[in-house]
């Protein structure tokens, strides 16, 4: 018997909590470290944000040598200099006035002393910039952070106050590997999970879905570091690449202007039946069904001048900027193709031709088609900087045969009522193998 | 402008004339008008750099919120400097902006300049244009930016 396997490798558990609740989970945390080890709530708080909320980790550096651990945390100087005690002959170094009589004088552990007054300026004027956890001393070149109990201490206009402790819960949450605000319009939510995984995140509250390590829009095949560097490629490059934009053709065979109108690249002319591929405007039909190469860049492997360099450079990533944003459209589109669906489904059930649970299996498909194409669109950036090689070629190879299916699928959906129910299913279950292939790698299934 | 900041202008005046770069002609601060928002500053060409003889003037602007946040500096005088604008005069560098502490004055400003312009940091750059010769073509540069202290920063120190 076969041990029992997850069917999506995507899945990934996560919980959506409230304000509230963060606040309770990250307080559990201070006081979990405080009733450990001696140190304030406030001196907790700088030692956990500074340690990426590691209770565990914080304990053993703790253990192993408490001094080390609080110089690296920024609570301690390693040459604090002496404190002042006498505060008659005492001339603050920021105000250079004399002290007034009623005015505290204060140091922090490195030993720099300030008057109240310029502790104050300088607290409101950091809060009023947004600093908050990174509120450090005011003298030159010392690290040292401010505890929290400190500037709430000195700060007395309710409004910085109100900034200074939203700001740092922010600042809080940000640190933390486990937690990530969800980056949904308006939505106030803050996603936990047990790992800190490349994974898509979803949102229970707006169902926003996003990458969970980095908060981008979610990315698989490709990884974090290099989805960055292709979304800040594409925005670089948008002047080169807006030629591209252009969302009607004309019929390669007859002339007569199209548009189009679904997600699939299958195009057929209505005029005159020809059927071609919208990415290369070739004929469909030797595309072949055993490979279709319009995903594949080839590389002109000649060595040219500069120029012919750069125009090589630009033709490879216009390529992939090409499929990555036809895609991107097509999956737009898709949601228009929903809703003619949606549209027919409703007129068959109103002359009772079947009912809604008879024609589900039409929206499955469309969702199906729509998490296809967002893997193959991500397929591209990840193609564009794999070094090239027989890895490579395999990779592309696979990826040619996904969009071959997706593009089967968004076919077949498109033309459902004279397409066999049967049929349909097949499709979809061989394009979610195609996409899986496509997987394998960044999730090591 | 608030107490502080007047306060301290004050005090750093004094600390300039008193100082003894001053005192070599190397650092210099005038007031502009009387009200301590707004200071001329003067700083000597280092030695042993294409900017020795030069007199190079800076726009000084004190924020209200002085010293909390640091001062606004601009070179008047045309200079030919990587971290420094050839046609502004803007400055990049860390003490003026993020690497400010309310404990430093306008005399460690000064010589933090005068710093800037015997050693400047090319990864860090102002003026690109600059900055890609100083790297590439660094006795080009020399060339340039020595004219252009004879033509722009021509000048005696302590007039
Ligand atoms: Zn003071
Ligand atoms: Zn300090
Ligand atoms: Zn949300
Ligand atoms: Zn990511
Ligand atoms: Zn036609
Ligand atoms: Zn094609």
């Amino acid at each position: 018997m076969s041990p029992p396997h997850n069917p999506d490798a995507e899945y990934f558990p996560v919980q959506c909590l409230s304000v509230d609740e963060v606040e309770k989970f990250l307080n559990e945390l201070v006081e979990q470290l405080c009733t450990s080890i001696h140190v304030t709530p406030s001196m907790s708080k700088v030692l956990l944000y500074e340690n990426k909320w590691a209770v565990q980790e914080v304990l053993w550096k703790y253990n192993e040598d408490a001094d080390k651990l609080f110089v690296a945390s920024r609570m301690k100087t390693l040459h604090p200099v002496s404190v002042k005690t006498k505060r008659d002959k005492f001339v603050c170094p920021v105000c250079v006035g004399p002290v007034a009589e009623e005015l505290g004088i204060t140091s922090l552990a490195c030993g720099h002393c300030y008057c109240d007054n310029c502790w104050r300026c300088h607290f409101e004027n950091k809060i009023k910039q947004g600093v908050s956890t990174e509120l450090s001393c005011m003298a030159l070149n010392c690290e040292l952070l401010v505890p929290e109990e400190i500037v709430l201490s000195t700060v007395n206009k309710p409004i910085l106050r109100k900034k200074y402790q939203q700001f740092a819960f922010r600042e809080y949450i940000k640190s933390h590997p486990l937690l990530r605000f969800c980056p949904g319009a308006n939505c106030t939510a803050v996603i936990k999970s047990k790992e800190s995984l490349a994974k898509k995140a979803i949102c229970t509250q707006c169902e926003t879905s996003f990458c969970f390590k980095c908060g981008n829009d979610y990315h698989a095949p490709t990884d974090c570091a290099t989805i960055k560097k292709w979304i800040t490629k594409c925005a670089d490059d948008s002047e080169t690449s807006n030629y591209i934009a252009a969302n009607t053709k004309d019929c390669p065979k007859c002339n007569i202007f199209i548009e189009k109108n679904g997600g699939c690249n299958h195009m057929q002319c209505l005029s005159c039946k020809f059927d071609f591929c919208w990415m290369c405007m070739g004929d469909w039909k030797a595309h072949g069904t055993e490979y279709y190469d319009c995903s594949k860049y080839r590389e002109n492997p000649q060595n040219g001048s500069e120029s012919a360099r750069a125009r090589e450079a630009l033709k490879k990533y216009l390529h992939y900027y090409e499929r990555w944003e036809n895609h991107s459209k097509s999956l737009q589109l898709e949601k228009q193709t929903l809703d003619k669906i949606k549209e027919r489904i409703n007129s068959k059930v109103m002359t009772s031709k079947g009912t809604w649970i008879d024609w589900q299996y039409l929206l499955d498909s469309a969702a199906l088609l729509a998490k296809c194409r967002y893997t193959l669109q991500y397929t591209y950036p990840y193609a564009y900087y794999m070094d090239n090689g027989p890895k490579k070629e395999l990779f592309e190879y696979q990826q040619a045969k996904l969009e071959a299916e997706i593009e089967n699928l968004s076919w077949k959906i498109e033309r459902a009522e004279t397409t066999d129910r049967g049929d349909l299913e097949n499709q979809m279950d061989i394009a979610e193998k195609r996409r899986a292939t496509m997987l394998q790698d960044f999730f090591h299934i | 402008m608030n107490n502080i900041a007047t306060q301290r202008i004050k005090r750093e005046f004094k600390e300039v004339i008193k100082s003894e770069e001053l005192a070599k002609c190397s650092i210099k601060v005038d007031l502009v008008g009387d009200s301590y928002t707004e200071l001329k500053g003067e700083i000597a060409g280092p030695p042993d750099t294409p900017y020795e003889g030069g007199i190079f003037l800076l726009e000084i602007k004190v924020p209200e919120t002085y010293p909390f946040n640091p001062p606004k500096v601009r070179f008047m005088t045309k200079i030919w400097h990587p971290n420094i604008s050839s046609v502004t005069g803007a400055i990049c560098l860390d003490i003026l902006k993020d690497q400010w502490a309310a404990a430093m004055t306008l005399r460690t400003v000064l010589l933090s300049l005068q710093a800037l312009m015997a050693a400047a940091e090319p990864d860090d750059p102002q003026d690109a244009v600059v900055a890609k010769q100083y790297k590439e073509y660094p006795e080009i540069f020399a060339k340039t930016a020595s004219h252009w202290t004879n033509v722009y920063a021509g000048g005696i120190i302590c007039s």
